[in-house]
């Protein structure tokens, strides 16, 4: 059946990025305006896609070969993601009118952010490998030209090298993804995406998977193709942040994983083995990084890094329960992962750094900020009822499925990367929003309603797509996947068993009896008093301090015990600092591997000596070889 | 949901296995440590009701909350910990009571649930802005992440050994069927070592004190805590301690519904005051340490016999 809305989710931001750019400067609340209500549009025609039937649109024949440049496809696997897509969209740019306000470079911000959200969306849809590979890359363009951004306002040299880092990065995966679909091509004859279909037999159709599975894991970011969203997180808006690392490309990342392994290739068992050992190496590399980190930024963007590899874990069991689960889970993230961003966002523009040791104490100036950032970091790290727990929890029945006696240790890893991820949160809990908060700190107050309204949403629906996980399980992650999941109220039980609806009714029950043993207690007084510490006035730092009867009594000290401080015996023990300080100075980023390639590259600049005879030569030399090769096969 | 279904649950969660009936075997385990650490150090020790005193004395005490914290997180943290202990034992009972009937949870589900009442006491203990709370609360993370790696490693050792079987009803049946997983092989008996160990340090006592560690850190993340919240946490304690060994019962020996369960309990309770009275407390490193080297070691030895069907 052919849609008319298909193309328009996809062409309506780009045209109107285009058309934002021709927006003059002196307009800037009209681009803010515009830029809103097209991403409002699209998240409605998303809508529409979600609980349409399954569609597509054609045009543009290729005449080549068969297809269509512009091949677009509906289908269960997508439409959902299209849908959230356009939704994390339509929020990331409610939260940049706030957020962006006084930076340089807005005529460009939002124009690419749009382009961005269009490109998400085309990739998505595409049913021709020549129009994905297309979109895919203008994501990557639009991705760097957001990260530049981030140089006119913060350290430029920083926001370059992180821009150029992921260039490089995802540039060449991009090409291993080219190459790979050159591959599929070669043996299935076909650019159609709803047409291929390998078996994963021969050395061939193992590569062609292995290296479209690269360029899958490094837009979603997997070690060790994952160090391009620290260093940009860093440097970059984190409204970019946000929108493109933490969400979009999570969900382009992982919904091309899912087709590779749902509807391409028949998976081999050593195919899925290498999904499980890089799952479970990029949730304990990246979770133990994080723990040690002193800029929010980096710590959250190290933290998207391991929940990328609970998805990549779970697709590697090659249950549909486990697929499931990493479906789920890259749902689940993208909703945390760009709340996480956005209410760091919100601290950044409240607070005015990003830097651990210099926060604290916030809670109470930004308490709707708090609110949204502690669900999602409780829903990331797994705490039950939450969304995060639900889909880890489905992960772990596919590995148990698969066989526990086998895979223990994957299992083991990654709950104990739960844990880490808790220890990562409760460092950035303290050293943002709780523990004391310093003199610098004193005059925060909390952000306006744009930049609320985005991470309230996204809270609400880690609570949701938790405490009613089967909502989503049903009408999303069920169909793609071909499972039956139970509606509503009831348990969902694969394997184990996980009641969350039950579950939440007995925790707010137990909570209930709490209050009645409060209101038990005969006195309800409350009294507010300083901060003991031995009857000291320590760390106050105010010269008046000496004369009032406590310290610390004024909201605001200079000594703290910091965050940032809180798992430094763990950093220091034996085998693990050298590790950290390898860590920390780059030694295992992956782009280091071109060095082996330098020698190459002599050889090369020797060929280019810039004389015409030499070169004129070397073409001789080359038609000859053809020639034989030609004359040979021929 | 019908209501004779609702008055069920309500029953279940308020009363027996879970509330009430925690808190009573829990603070009666509390007195239990009390009395034979007492004994051990020649002194008489207090009365059985001695723990129950307390929690009353509290509840009649005024509530003081540190100026500049954050208030509501300070005083609801202890309840949302106390919540989630008192549901991990209505689905551990509930396991032993109707093995056939899938309740709630699974392992998977009990093993992070008991993650929340250490975060309540992390957070907490962070949101009082007091500096000794502050390192308490970073010493229980740090704590926590010890202990559990090797704990995670031995609950599932008894998964592998059972053929995969994760919900907890279907590991007592397993159970039920074919013997306790302790007369199992070295591998079981690994794992219950390495999961008695994780007791003391999941509740924090002695040698593994370490968060609260009095002499130190005043008492760490409950410094500034006083009246109901305190009472709280002294109940969630109280409470962890009777649920903590009904779990290690359930998943290793027998039923939490059999005779041979109180004698289980005893023993347990009884080597964590030993364990207690015996050792001095550690440093956080030398608790790291201590759980990354040896009993990582030693649990992952059981869970390697284990896939070797030992």
């Amino acid at each position: 059946m052919s849609s008319p809305v298909l193309p328009w989710v996809v062409f309506l931001p780009l045209i109107a990025g285009a058309v934002a750019f021709a927006i003059p400067v002196r307009a800037e609340k009209f681009r803010e305006v515009f830029s809103t209500v097209v991403s409002g549009a699209v998240f409605l025609l998303g809508m529409v896609v979600l609980v349409g039937p399954e569609a597509s649109y054609h045009a543009i024949p290729l005449g080549f070969v068969q297809g269509y440049l512009v091949d677009l496809r509906i289908d269960e696997l997508n439409r959902f993601m299209v849908m959230f897509a356009s939704l994390f969209g339509l929020l990331v740019t409610v939260f940049s009118i706030g957020y962006m306000q006084g930076r340089s470079r807005l005529r460009e911000y939002y124009p690419y952010m749009l382009i961005s959200i269009g490109a998400a969306n085309g990739a998505l849809l595409a049913n021709n490998w020549l129009a994905f590979v297309g979109f895919w890359g203008l994501i990557l363009v639009t991705l760097f030209l957001l990260a530049t951004i981030g140089a006119a306002d913060a350290d430029a040299n920083k926001a370059m090298r992180a821009a150029g880092k992921s260039m490089v990065i995802l540039g060449a995966s991009d090409l291993a993804l080219i190459l790979g679909v050159g591959l599929v091509f070669a043996q299935s004859g076909t650019l159609v995406l709803s047409e291929t279909s390998l078996p994963v037999t021969g050395p061939m159709s193992a590569a062609a998977f292995v290296l479209i599975m690269l360029g899958a894991l490094s837009k979603a970011g997997a070690v060790p193709m994952h160090s391009w969203i620290p260093d940009m997180a860093e440097a970059s808006p984190t409204s970019v942040v946000a929108l493109v690392p933490a969400s979009l490309d999570k969900l382009l990342g992982i919904y091309l994983l899912a087709r590779l392994v749902l509807d391409m290739f028949q998976v081999n068992l050593a195919l899925n083995l290498l999904l499980m050992v890089i799952g479970a190496v990029t949730i304990v590399v990246a979770v133990v990084m994080a723990i040690v980190q002193h800029d929010l930024r980096r710590l959250l963007a190290f933290q998207a890094v391991a929940q990328v590899g609970y998805m990549v874990l779970g697709f590697g069991t090659g249950t549909a329960i486990g697929i499931a689960g990493g479906l789920f889970h890259m749902l689940n993230h993208a909703i945390y992962k760009s709340c996480l961003f956005l209410t760091a966002g919100a601290v950044e523009k409240g607070a005015g750094t990003m830097n651990l040791a210099k926060l604290g104490g916030l809670a109470r100036a930004m308490p709707y900020t708090f609110a949204a950032f502690g669900i999602a970091a409780l829903a990331s790290s797994g705490v039950p009822p939450l969304n995060g727990f639900v889909s880890k929890w489905m992960v772990y029945q596919g590995l148990v499925e698969v066989g526990i006696d086998k895979y223990w240790i994957f299992l083991v890893a990654a709950m104990f990367g739960s844990a880490l991820t808790l220890a990562a949160f409760v460092k950035v809990a303290h050293g943002v929003f709780l523990g004391d908060r310093p003199r610098e700190m004193s005059g925060v107050v909390e952000v306006g309603p744009s930049m609320r309204f985005a991470p309230a949403v996204l809270a609400t629906l880690c609570v949701i797509f938790g405490v009613a996980a089967q909502v989503p399980l049903q009408h999303f992650i069920g169909p793609a996947v071909g499972m039956q999941f139970p509606a509503f109220p009831e348990a969902i039980s694969i394997g184990g068993i996980w009641s969350p609806t039950v579950a939440t009714a007995l925790l707010l029950f137990a909570l209930l009896i709490g209050y009645f043993i409060y209101l038990a207690s005969r006195t309800r007084s409350v009294r507010i008093a300083p901060v003991y510490i031995g009857g000291e006035t320590a760390g106050e730092g105010t010269s008046d301090s000496l004369n009032t009867k406590y310290g610390r009594n004024r909201e605001t000290s200079d000594t703290r015990v910091l965050g940032t401080e809180f798992y430094d015996s763990i950093r220091r023990l034996p085998g693990l600092s050298r590790l950290y300080d390898k860590g920390e100075s780059g030694a295992f980023d992956i782009q280091r591997l071109s060095k082996l390639a330098t020698p190459l590259g002599w050889a090369l600049s020797a060929l280019h000596g810039g004389r015409l005879s030499t070169y004129v030569s070397w073409m001789l030399w080359g038609v000859l070889v053809l020639f034989v090769v030609l004359s040979v096969v021929s | 949901m019908s209501l004779t279904n609702l008055l069920t649950y309500v029953g279940l969660v308020a009363v027996f296995p879970g509330f009430v009936f925690t808190a009573v075997v829990g603070l009666l385990s509390s007195w239990f440590d009390r009395k034979l650490s007492a004994r051990l150090q020649w002194r008489v020790g207090p009365p059985w009701y001695q723990s129950f005193a307390d929690v009353a004395k509290l509840l009649g005490k005024e509530t003081v909350v540190p100026a500049g914290s954050a208030k509501l997180v300070f005083l609801g943290a202890p309840f949302v910990g106390f919540a989630a202990v008192v549901v991990v034992s209505t689905i551990l009972w509930m396991a032993s009571i109707r093995p056939d009937g899938a309740f709630v949870g699974d392992l998977i589900v009990v093993l992070y649930l008991l993650y929340v009442p250490s975060l309540a006491i992390i957070i907490g203990g962070s949101a009082s802005r007091n500096p000794f709370a502050a390192l308490g609360a970073s010493r229980e993370m740090k704590l926590m992440l010890a202990y559990e790696v090797g704990f995670l490693i031995s609950a599932f050792t008894l998964v592998v050994k059972n053929g995969g079987i994760v919900s907890l009803g279907g590991m007592v049946a397993y159970q039920q069927a074919s013997g306790p997983m302790l007369s199992q092989g070295i591998s079981c008996i690994i794992a219950f070592i390495v999961a008695l160990i994780y007791v003391p340090a999941k509740l924090a006592v002695g040698p593994f004190d370490i968060p609260e560690a009095e002499c130190e850190l005043i008492s760490g993340p409950f410094t500034e805590y006083s009246g109901v919240p305190l009472a709280a946490f002294k109940l969630t304690k109280a409470m962890l301690m009777c649920v903590l060994p009904v779990f290690l019962i359930t998943v290793f020996a027998t039923t939490a519904w059999s005779p041979w369960a109180i004698l289980w309990y005893v023993l347990i309770l009884v080597f964590v005051v030993l364990i207690k009275n015996t050792n001095p407390r550690l440093r956080i490193d030398q608790a790291l340490r201590f759980f990354w080297g040896p009993v990582l070691v030693l649990s992952i030895v059981g869970i390697v016999l284990a896939s070797l069907g030992l």
